[in-house]
């Protein structure tokens, strides 16, 4: 979809796959989710609405002239065919965000084939941050029980790193060789496929929709470039 | 009585803690402590116990002003606590938190010894004789160069205790010092409290260890669901009467206060206590 | 007082279903002057230990920290070496077969291993309880309805089922430790090697994990190796106690007359609390009433 929305020249690709996320929005009731990623993108929009409108390059249906600037209608379309297909883009990339549990998405990928171990190594990453922000919180509680200081001027804080940064790095390295015990005992290193325990129910419609989808997009991006794009 | 309750009615007073109807709730809503009020003198050995989730923890980050109390107040040594930083409080309050890997960060015993009462602005030759008394206090003095990790986990233990005596704050803290101990290192942690005591210090302890607690603490406060449910002496808190609230929290009596009641020799904490009632008895009959 | 286990005595097999050969009943653990020492160490971690430990029987082993009970925890179950390396000499050998050249999925099978610290042993990668004590037979590739019932055994036996959907990362020390016991047990392995499966747990807990112990050794003929401090469990749990000290076991014998021992104090193992309140009473003078000796370990 993503692909669409910027492949397609004129206003059809975005517009069409914008009114296509809303939509799936609108179901998900996803909406105020999205707002974080919306504002997320207002600097890029705004940049591109004030350089398209205003420096569009040989535009000449001027709109209002402020000094050597001249808005231009040219470049205000412009400008807002290109924020849609940012905005198209950007969130149909949230709507993947906030539609997928990163454990379902492991999970699938292991069952079509992906080794226990990059699976492990990545859901490890992804559930590592959390945790070590809580380790250092406690890290933080410890230390200034101790008398450290991390109110007072930079040069104090800075001196703070260590005794804070030390221990969340110094356990979690001792740790490695245990918890590699710990996985071994749990016969981690088995050969073969690990049990799927939530088998991701792969419907008829939803695999037909996905090539379909990507049929649509080659199609259309062949045509676009081809420059026989039927609609505006 | 048990000794430590026969040493405390001698001891002069002055109040090291007060709580008046301190409460505390999470950020989430979580309500953890209600209407605590305490009042601890210099010099007394108070434990803490109750179940998980009873406030223990809570109550003790309050002493040193990580959490501050929603509602009551604070008062060390008559001052309350509520505009002082925690780095100041830390000069009164010292606290030993239950797992010492979330502190240690020093290539060496002695340079995490020293991290206290470094930040506390004690002089180099004041923090070599704290460190080194520190140590002395729970048998590391012989690790002084070692890497902390090289040390087994129920000695990094210990020396998360001693990082915290090295900063002589006139009240300790301690949070469940003897889990993962053996027998030689929950004698050194006795000793360790018997030299804090002579020393006039204010020992509080958190522990689910009850011989432990009675045989070394003239004060139990046991919490249940955020509040304090009994605070007295071990002979009144592992007497027949009170174990429904001690049950309330998971508690259990010790053995000795369990085979007095049975034997109806009144309440008997200790294995010393026991001793001496059935000896009397016997001595009477 | 609640009720506990019977106190189990010499001279019985004790597995339901577990039939003596006539050999005797099946050796599930067996170590023969077995020396071991970690990579890049020059010293002997365990300097010649020998222990045989049959099916259905409880094995407590006690002694001073550092003594080298950990160490022989990774040995009994063939991780050390063939996880974590060293060098070992003498024979380890799990239900009869050595362990020399087996793979760690292949030990794990034979014997399950639980080390001290319970934030290491999850695997920090699954959303819920159940699915972390899965981790175990998921690993093994079992179809997802023998995965089911390992793991809701597990959680049964350890009075657990209710941590079920809770994150493993949001637990309490206590609660993270019986999990990783419930992903041990999930495996089902005929050897159970245990290292302070109590550690932090309260007495009530404690007790909770004695009754699955015991439970799993009548019924499944599982042979246990538990270390523990808390010798007033083993008094209730095991069938014999073996005392360690510099990397060697000193002496072994039936639970009752090895927790009445002086020596165990005079290497730092605190008796249970029947022992010691006897011991004061002796010393005292006093005459231990009958009724002492039947009451219950508590702490």
């Amino acid at each position: 979809m993503a692909a669409i929305a910027f492949g397609v020249r004129g206003w059809t690709g975005p517009l069409s796959m914008l009114a296509v996320v809303l939509a799936v929005v609108l179901a998900a009731r996803l909406g105020r989710s999205l707002t974080p990623y919306v504002l997320a993108t207002l600097p890029i929009v705004i940049s591109i609405l004030l350089v398209n409108t205003f420096f569009y390059p040989s535009a000449t249906d001027v709109i209002v002239a402020l000094g050597p600037l001249a808005a231009t209608w040219t470049g205000l379309a412009q400008a807002l065919q290109a924020t849609l297909r940012v905005e198209a883009f950007a969130l149909s990339v949230a709507l993947l965000g906030l539609t997928t549990s990163t454990d379902d998405l492991l999970d699938d990928l292991e069952h079509r084939g992906v080794g226990r171990r990059a699976i492990f190594v990545i859901g490890s990453a992804i559930r590592t941050i959390p945790r070590m922000a809580e380790r250092a919180g406690e890290i933080v509680d410890a230390q200034r029980a101790r008398g450290l200081d991390t109110e007072g001027s930079v040069w104090r804080r800075v001196r703070g790193v260590v005794p804070l940064a030390g221990p969340l790095i110094l356990s979690a390295l001792s740790e490695v060789e245990e918890r590699t015990m710990a996985l071994e005992a749990r016969a981690f290193s088995a050969p073969g496929r690990r049990t799927t325990l939530r088998p991701l129910a792969d419907r008829r419609w939803e695999r037909v929709l996905r090539w379909a989808l990507v049929v649509a997009a080659v199609a259309l991006l062949s045509l676009s470039v081809a420059g026989r794009f039927p609609l505006p | 009585m048990t000794l430590p309750e026969a040493t405390a009615a001698t001891r002069p007073t002055t109040e090291a803690v007060r709580l008046e109807s301190v409460g505390f709730v999470y950020s989430d809503g979580t309500r953890a402590l209600l209407d605590v009020n305490l009042a601890i003198a210099a010099g007394e050995r108070v434990a803490i116990a109750g179940e998980n989730g009873s406030g223990k923890s809570t109550l003790v980050r309050q002493l040193n002003g990580l959490l501050r109390p929603t509602e009551g107040r604070l008062a060390l040594f008559g001052q309350d606590t509520k505009r002082r930083h925690v780095a100041e409080l830390a000069r009164v309050v010292g606290l030993a938190f239950q797992n010492p890997d979330r502190q240690i960060f020093a290539g060496s015993v002695r340079a995490e010894v020293a991290f206290g009462p470094r930040n506390l602005g004690r002089s180099g030759v004041e923090v070599d004789r704290l460190v080194e008394e520190a140590l002395e206090s729970v048998g590391l003095a012989a690790e002084s160069w070692t890497n902390p990790y090289d040390l087994g986990y129920s000695r990094r233990k210990l020396l998360a205790l001693a990082s915290v005596v090295a900063m002589d704050t006139p009240v300790v803290v301690v949070d469940e010092p003897t889990t993962g101990q053996d027998a030689p290192g929950i004698g050194r942690i006795r000793a360790l409290i018997d030299l804090l005591s002579a020393k006039g210090r204010t020992i509080i302890a958190i522990s689910h260890d009850m011989r432990f607690v009675a045989e070394n603490f003239e004060r139990v406060v046991v919490m249940g669901g955020g509040r304090v449910l009994l605070d007295a002496t071990p002979s009144e808190v592992f007497a027949e009467s009170a174990w429904p609230v001690l049950d309330s929290t998971s508690l259990t009596p010790t053995y000795p206060a369990l085979v007095g009641a049975r034997l109806g020799l009144g309440s008997t904490p200790t294995d010393a206590s026991f001793v001496e009632a059935l000896a009397a008895r016997q001595a009477s009959s | 007082m609640t009720g506990s286990p019977q106190p189990r005595k010499t001279g019985d097999s004790g597995g339901a279903g577990v039939a003596p050969a006539s050999a005797g009943p099946p050796v599930a653990l067996q170590l023969r002057d077995v020396r071991y020492a970690y990579a890049g160490s020059e010293n002997w971690a365990l300097d010649g230990v020998s222990l045989e430990l049959t099916a259905g029987r409880v094995l407590g082993l006690v002694g001073p920290n550092e003594a080298g009970k950990s160490t022989l925890c990774l040995v009994a179950a063939g991780l050390a070496p063939a996880a974590i390396g060293g060098r070992l000499e003498g024979s380890v050998a799990l239900g009869g077969r050595d362990t020399s050249s087996a793979l760690p999925h292949e030990l794990a099978q034979r014997a399950g291993l639980l080390l001290q610290n319970p934030v290491t042993q999850l695997s920090g990668t699954s959303p819920t309880v159940y699915e972390e004590v899965a981790f175990g037979p998921r690993n093994l590739g079992l179809p997802l309805d023998e995965v089911a019932t390992r793991v809701e055994d597990a959680l049964a036996a350890l009075r657990i089922e209710g941590l079920g959907p809770r994150d493993p990362m949001h637990l309490s020390g206590g609660q993270a430790q019986l999990v990783a016991l419930a992903s041990v047990i999930a495996l089902r392995p005929p050897v159970l090697v245990l290292d302070e499966p109590t550690s932090q747990l309260d007495p009530a807990g404690t007790r909770l994990v004695g009754k699955a112990l015991a439970g799993l050794a009548g019924a499944t003929g599982t042979a246990i190796l538990v270390v523990e401090h808390k010798t007033w469990l083993l008094g209730d749990l095991a069938d014999e106690v073996a005392l360690m000290s510099g990397g060697r076991i000193i002496f072994r014998g039936p639970t009752a007359a090895m927790l009445d021992d002086e020596r165990l104090a005079d290497l730092g193992v605190e008796p249970p609390p029947v022992v010691r309140l006897r011991r004061s009473l002796v010393e005292r003078g006093l005459t231990p009433e009958p009724s002492l000796l039947a009451g219950e370990g508590q702490s």
